[in-house]
């Protein structure tokens, strides 16, 4: 449990910090207007970046985990919860 | 169940039963009609569409109407009494408990289905199942949109009167030796959707209600001509429908948990992370219901705000992902029927969610808004992940519930012409 919390807190810091950044960044000046344009699109540009290389990273494992650990692989062995007859 | 076909008994006796397993096939079988149903009125749409120009359809207004009694359909009537069918079977085993807390109640809040279906049905409003106003509240034809909305307004209280029943059947009956980390996670799926339900619900119930007022001349909060305002009702309707998503994709999510660990043979990796990701998942349901609406002349910190609130679903769905991956790590992975299901419906859960993504950031959410792209992304979500972990579990429940088995290699094949069909969403 400890660890799921410290992983939720540095996601937690990962979003809230940009996000901080950015809404004090909105300020009501119009002359701001095609300044915060561009920080928008560039964030825009960075996320995307991001999900396609998590995408990738995890659409591969999907995959790779469907084909290594299927059933008829010749490698397959029972799960340590099948030999102790609980699952 | 099994019992029932060795021993069946009077239909009546089934239909007006309080036993939470005959509520549960009811619903079950309620929402198979409707998704044929809906889904026999998505086949005309998409074969109108396939060429400019009329094919089969007479008229635009006719397509308005099955294009709204589809979504509406397939939503209200297939969708949520699906969820409400594996909740009602279900929930009460796994809380160890005779039956749902309220059994009358329970059956009430089916029976209150059968009207609704009707009055959408044999209305067949034509305003699209958001009802945007103005034009729903000054132009639609009645009776057809007085219908819809009555229709809509008892399946809400149908909703909600499910909701109380499945919080207080997990909250205050569950097994006393059973505390709330080891209750399943389907069951717990079930107790977050119930919470967003009870939220998101009587909100759109005051929306209709207004929204009929004005219908009927007697006010005017979302009629511009009356000094009223139809982004109001938009705030309303999304406040509620964008929480919905999350009501029906949660347990859809929950079902996933229970097929993947059964046919991994191995239990679920971290069944807290799963508890924590339901309950973020159902709170940042509420902050992001504007992005559905930056194209209204919303100021850039609001705007701003419901982009961050929707990308918060993010963490939260990906806890879901990675659970799945870690728990198929080092298993012995059996590719029965649900669980080619499951691992369709998390491929397109991600996928779903990278769509998401650039929906939420306001820049592109201009270029998207109002495209097929947002209806690619919407039934990636809808006819992907959570109908393929539905149908998923509902092959899983099958044998279970009738004891007889079904033929693999045409539900194999089934999977792969729907996963196909949606690669092409």
């Amino acid at each position: 449990m400890k660890s799921i919390l410290g992983l939720f807190l540095v996601l937690a810091i990962l979003v809230i910090i940009p996000a901080a950044h950015f809404v004090f960044a909105a300020g009501d000046e119009p002359d701001g207007y095609l300044d915060r344009r561009v920080v928008i699109w560039n964030l825009f540009y960075r996320m995307m970046t991001v999900a396609f290389t998590v995408g990738a990273v995890v659409s591969g494992t999907m995959i790779w985990l469907c084909w290594r650990f299927r059933e008829s692989h010749p490698k397959a062995t029972p799960t340590p919860y099948e030999k102790e007859g609980v699952w | 169940m099994v019992l029932e076909l060795q021993k069946p008994r009077p239909i009546w006796q089934i239909m007006f039963s309080t036993h939470h397993t005959d509520v549960g096939l009811m619903y079950l079988i309620t929402s198979l009609i409707f998704l044929f149903m809906g889904g026999a009125l998505a086949l005309a749409i998409r074969a109108e569409l396939f060429l400019p120009g009329s094919q089969i359809i007479a008229d635009s207004m006719t397509f308005n109407r099955m294009f709204t009694v589809h979504g509406t359909t397939l939503i209200f009537l297939f969708l949520l009494p699906f969820a409400s069918a594996v909740g009602n079977y279900f929930v009460p085993i796994m809380v160890r408990y005779k039956d749902m807390a309220y059994p009358k109640l329970n059956a009430i809040a089916f029976w209150m289905i059968p009207p609704a279906a009707a009055l959408i049905w044999l209305g067949f409003a034509d305003f699209t199942w958001y009802a945007n106003p103005p034009y729903s509240i000054i132009s639609a034809p009645g009776p057809a949109a007085d219908m819809w909305i009555f229709g809509l307004k008892i399946l809400g209280i149908s909703s909600v009167l499910g909701a109380i029943n499945f919080i207080v059947t997990i909250l205050k009956c569950k097994h006393p030796d059973m505390s709330m980390g080891q209750i399943p996670l389907l069951a717990w799926s079930f107790l977050t959707s119930s919470l967003i339900v009870l939220v998101a619900i009587p909100t759109f119930a005051a929306a209709l209600f207004f929204f009929f007022s004005d219908r009927l001349g007697v006010s005017g909060f979302f009629n511009p001509a009356m000094g009223g305002n139809p982004i109001a009702y938009a705030h309303l309707f999304w406040f509620t429908f964008h929480p919905e998503v999350y009501v029906l994709v949660i347990p859809a999510i929950g079902m996933m948990y229970e097929i993947i660990p059964r046919f991994s043979r191995k239990p679920i990796f971290s069944h807290s992370s799963g508890i924590f990701a339901f309950v973020l998942l159902s709170m940042v349901s509420f902050s992001s219901w504007a992005h559905h609406m930056y194209a209204t002349g919303m100021s850039f910190t609001e705007k701003t705000v419901f982009m961050i609130g929707t990308l918060a679903a993010v963490p939260a769905s990906a806890m879901h992902v990675f659970n799945f991956i870690a728990t198929m790590w080092n298993g012995r992975i059996k590719f029965a029927t649900p669980m080619m299901w499951a691992v369709g419906g998390i491929a397109l859960f991600f996928s779903a969610g990278a769509g998401g993504v650039v929906n939420a950031a306001m820049p592109l959410d201009f270029q998207t808004h109002d495209s097929y792209w947002v209806v690619g992304h919407f039934h990636l979500f809808v006819m992907g992940t959570i109908a393929f972990g539905s149908i998923g579990f509902l092959y899983y429940l099958f044998p279970y519930v009738t004891g007889r088995m079904y033929n693999e290699r045409c539900q194999e094949e089934s999977m792969i012409i729907l996963q196909s069909q949606n690669g092409l969403l």
